[in-house]
């Protein structure tokens, strides 16, 4: 198709400053030697607000296709699509060579970027002509991050007989949903489902768990990597430690606890929460007073077990071979400082979604009881439990999500945790009144949307606007938000404001890309080998993604996900071969592989 | 009332201002954030649900669009980057052409060309009749101080009354607004105060040295209509009003040289976006400014009858500014804004 039509060529290029992109000239060369290729543009030439000026542009070079390469193809789709138009052309002629979306983006990569605008030209898909050949595979997984898509990718594996690594960053796998109290819409208690598939991991001989840990490094190639691994010092030790808890109540130092979403305090040594995996104790180096200033040892004095406390231990690296490594490390939660107007940090009534599911678990700070934030004896803002009660919520929805000063995507989960969370607090405080404020109810998946009638009947105030500003008034807050579908202003003073903040990617998941040799999507997500019908295998042979750090999604499908990447890994142990990566071949292999299929 | 929808009304106000109308999801975000809206009072997105649906009648019964003062806080927290600051700016100028009868004020404000050609147009104007005065001095000051007489006189009664009724016509009577007659009058009141002071907009986030800038150029404006049309400045002996001319014209001059710096720069929101009514509105007016404070100057050393094109110049930017820019350019958006804080008083009055 299309190979003898008359092309031009767009070039999108933003270089941000940075000197270590692609070579758009060179590439630019390349595909000039095509005796269809007519005419090149480039982004910084062309003063993309004139459409007629570029349709009368394409109406003298007589084209017929377009081909958009460079990063961010799709922010000019839109403009170029209404020039073929103006121009009377078929505006379907308009192919896009996304460089960043096959992988494509430092100066080392510009053949790569050649062999994809290549493929443009001759009209075949990039993902048909790039089949790469097979290598053989070591039976060991790593599995990266020990949330909910990690142990149940680990579970599927280890299930399958086969070796896995499960590595994880914090003192305990669980993850978030170990955070939750229920989940919608069934509103199942998120723990009773969690913790057995823990302490199933915990048990399996299979599994090795590798808590505290942090990938240093990645070497070697699809079916045989070398993992550096950092493991932090624990400082106590796990063979020996009995889980007593006599040196937590004895040690000197608080700092917030990270599981509580620093809703409450814990102890310098401490485990995360009773059911943490391992189930064992150890030293938050950064709050204890013998790794600061070596005076202390209380804990050494009062541990029943000789030298199970080691406070000297150091940090140490160790290196594994895998096959196959499966990425799971989720998410952050969106930080509501960025939004200054919704007061977060500033009154301490307007909480997050995350600090209130810890409030209302029965295994939270508080035992399950909602209450005002407060300063304790040593000024540290916290949820104590008294007697005082909010009578009023607000629940403002898409905090940093769908907004193009912050994250433009839908974060996916809000609203339908938005809903839970109103429904709990309706459980726990029956004659408090709750609001929520939301732009468009996304209840997407299966009895979601009865769940939403559900909430309604509850006698939830639900209303369509989005709050504008959260400000204090006699030690209340009053929220200021237009009724859309009422036409009317409202000014509404409740006790608390929950802000249901969005997904993000965490900060060092660039970092851990770069490591892998796997790419991003524009918003920062892991990218995926195919949107539509390869979400978990990525351009890098051996190297899958399962759960939020791909995109964000509830846990059903994070489950789901995770299924799915360990059944690839499964698959390929069984063949004992892994497709190389794409990302691998060279530029004559897949040049002549498109003219194979063009023929 | 029924309404119709109108598909071409979104095409129709592209061309008043920057901006696409269908970016905004109506979360309602630049509602609640402006300080200007109340019960009974929504503005921008009821404004840009209301284009967004294609409805004409609804929109030109508005008068939400002239209660803005565009701060611009609205935009920069749209969660759509849809701009509705601009998109109100774009209505109040859609308005003006609604408004005008003469239909000129839309058409100068779509077309760079006619504009040109209106001014071009004035400009001979008051070259010629320099000539038929023979380019005497005094019998050209003299004419000029009848002529911006007649001038204010025949644009008030022609065009300005006319489009304040039709308003009234469009907010008021069409939309079976019941005030109480009494309310009229207190209404009346507001109107006169807003016009000195324009209070309204302290409440606004650009805070209070913006309105002082403009309420020391509106004072100044005002001032300087009142010490050259009527108290003949440029011929005057009385030392006071002398003094009252040089120091309204500076400050008229000064602040518009500010407000320009402010456009070029594009820092707040408010100054990103301008349209070339914006610039015509602003530079005319610091041109008023400064060859006013010349010619008396020039007056004063002696050197006016050697320098009568210092003058001729000065004529012609009274001119222009009085034919085309006040009856049809953004001066106009300064009555209605008066207006329609009136008109929204007469609403909120029959509701009670």
């Amino acid at each position: 198709m299309g190979e003898n039509e008359m092309t031009g060529i767009f070039f999108c290029c933003n270089l941000n400053g940075n000197e270590d992109v692609v070579d758009i000239f060179e590439v630019a060369k390349n595909a000039e030697k095509n005796s269809t290729v007519t005419v090149v543009w480039y982004s910084t030439d062309i003063f993309l607000s004139n459409v007629k000026s570029f349709a009368s542009e394409i109406n003298k070079n007589d084209l017929k296709r377009l081909i958009i390469a460079g990063n961010k193809t799709g922010s000019v789709k839109s403009f170029l699509t209404e020039a073929m138009v103006i121009a009377g052309k078929n505006p379907k002629n308009i192919l896009m060579a996304d460089f960043n979306e096959y992988g494509a983006n430092t100066k080392a990569e510009t053949e790569r970027a050649k062999a994809i605008l290549e493929c443009a030209i001759l009209g075949i898909p990039f993902e048909t002509a790039s089949v790469p050949d097979e290598t053989s595979v070591l039976t060991d997984t790593l599995v990266i991050g020990g949330g909910i898509a990690g142990i149940q990718a680990s579970l599927e594996i280890a299930n399958g007989n086969q070796k896995v690594y499960l590595l994880e960053r914090t003192a305990t796998i669980g993850g978030h949903m170990a955070m939750f109290d229920k989940t919608f819409p069934t509103l199942d208690c998120a723990a009773c489902i969690l913790t057995p598939k823990m302490v199933e991991v915990g048990q399996h001989q299979m599994i090795e768990l590798l808590t505290y840990c942090e990938v240093k490094g990645v070497t070697g190639g699809p079916g045989n990597y070398k993992v550096r691994i950092l493991k932090k010092a624990k400082r106590v030790n796990l063979a020996s430690c009995i889980s007593c808890g006599t040196c937590s109540e004895k040690c000197p130092s608080k700092t917030f606890s990270e599981f509580d979403a620093y809703t409450s305090l814990r102890k310098a040594i401490y485990i995360p929460f009773p059911q943490a995996v391992p189930n064992k104790y150890l030293i938050d180096a950064d709050s204890c007073i013998y790794v600061e200033n070596g005076k202390c040892g209380v804990c050494v004095k009062v541990c029943p077990v000789d030298s199970c406390i080691n406070l000297d231990e150091k940090d140490e690296e160790v290196e594994i071979t895998v096959g196959n490594i499966i990425v799971a490390t989720g998410f952050k939660v969106f930080d509501a400082k960025k939004i200054e107007r919704y007061g977060y940090g500033k009154y301490p009534n307007v909480i997050t979604s995350l600090e209130l599911e810890r409030l209302v678990n029965a295994a939270g700070p508080t035992a399950g009881d909602i209450c005002f934030r407060k300063p304790d004896k040593k000024g540290n803002m916290v949820f104590t439990n008294d007697n005082e009660k909010p009578k009023s919520f607000a629940l403002i929805h898409c905090i940093g999500s769908r907004d193009e000063n912050y994250n433009k995507y839908c974060s996916r989960v809000c609203c339908m945790y938005s809903l839970k969370l109103a429904h709990l607090i309706k459980e726990k405080l029956p004659d408090a009144d709750v609001f929520e404020y939301f732009i468009d109810m996304r209840a997407f998946g299966k009895g979601y949307e009865e769940f939403y009638d559900r909430i309604k009947e509850e006698g939830v105030n639900i209303i369509r606007g989005k709050t504008a500003k959260v400000e204090e008034e006699n030690g209340q807050l009053l929220l200021r938000t237009e009724d859309v579908i009422n036409d009317s202003l409202i000014e509404q003073k409740v006790d608390m404001v929950v802000l249901a903040v969005g997904l993000e990617p965490r900060e060092d998941a660039v970092e851990l890309a770069k490591m892998l040799g796997i790419s991003t999507s524009c918003d920062g997500w892991f990218l995926e080998a195919n949107s539509i019908c390869d979400t978990v295998d990525t351009y890098t042979g051996g190297i899958t993604i399962a759960g939020v750090c791909q995109g964000p999604k509830d846990i059903p499908d994070t489950v789901a996900q995770a299924s799915a990447a360990s059944s690839q890994v499964l698959k390929s142990i069984i063949n004992g071969k892994i497709r190389k990566s794409i990302k691998d071949l060279s530029y004559n292999k897949i040049v002549s592989n498109a003219k194979e299929f063009s023929k | 009332m029924s309404n119709r929808v109108n598909p071409d009304i979104k095409k129709e106000l592209r061309k008043f201002g920057e901006g696409d109308w269908n970016d905004c999801f109506n979360c309602g975000n630049c509602t609640a954030i402006c300080s200007l809206t109340e019960k009974g009072i929504l503005f921008p997105r009821k404004e840009i649900r209301t284009i967004q649906m294609g409805l004409k009648s609804k929109l030109v019964s508005n008068v939400e669009p002239w209660l803005c003062y565009y701060c611009g806080e609205c935009s920069e927290t749209c969660p759509r980057d849809a701009n509705p600051g601009e998109l109100m700016m774009a209505v109040r100028r859609y308005l003006t052409k609604i408004y005008d009868w003469t239909g000129l004020a839309g058409l100068f404000y779509k077309s760079k060309l006619a504009l040109f050609i209106a001014f071009l147009l004035v400009l001979i104007g008051v070259i010629a009749v320099g000539y038929a005065k023979g380019f005497q001095t005094e019998a050209l000051m003299e004419f000029g101080h009848l002529f911006e007489q007649y001038l204010i006189i025949a644009v008030f009664t022609l065009i300005i009354l006319p489009n304040i009724f039709h308003m009234f016509w469009l907010t008021i009577v069409k939309q079976k607004v019941k005030a109480p007659i009494f309310s009229y009058i207190t209404g009346f009141w507001q109107l006169i105060w807003n016009m000195f002071t324009q209070t309204r907009s302290l409440k606004c986030e650009t805070g209070n040295f913006r309105w002082f800038e403009h309420f020391l150029v509106v004072i100044g404006y005002l001032l300087l209509l009142l010490t050259t049309v009527f108290l003949g400045w440029f011929s005057t002996e009385n030392t006071f009003i002398i003094w009252l001319g040089y120091i309204v014209c500076a400050l008229v001059f000064i602040l518009t040289f500010d407000f320009m710096i402010d456009r070029l720069r594009k820092k707040s929101e408010v100054s990103k976006f301008s349209h070339h009514s914006d610039w015509l509105f602003v530079i005319w007016l610091f041109l008023l400014g400064l060859t006013a404070f010349i010619v008396r100057l020039f007056v004063d050393t002696n050197l006016i009858d050697n320098n009568i094109w210092l003058y001729i110049i000065h004529l012609i930017v009274i001119a222009q500014w009085g034919i085309l820019l006040v009856p049809f350019g953004k001066w106009t958006h300064f009555l209605y804004r008066l207006f329609a804080i009136y008109f929204a008083y007469l609403k909120k009055s029959a509701l009670k």
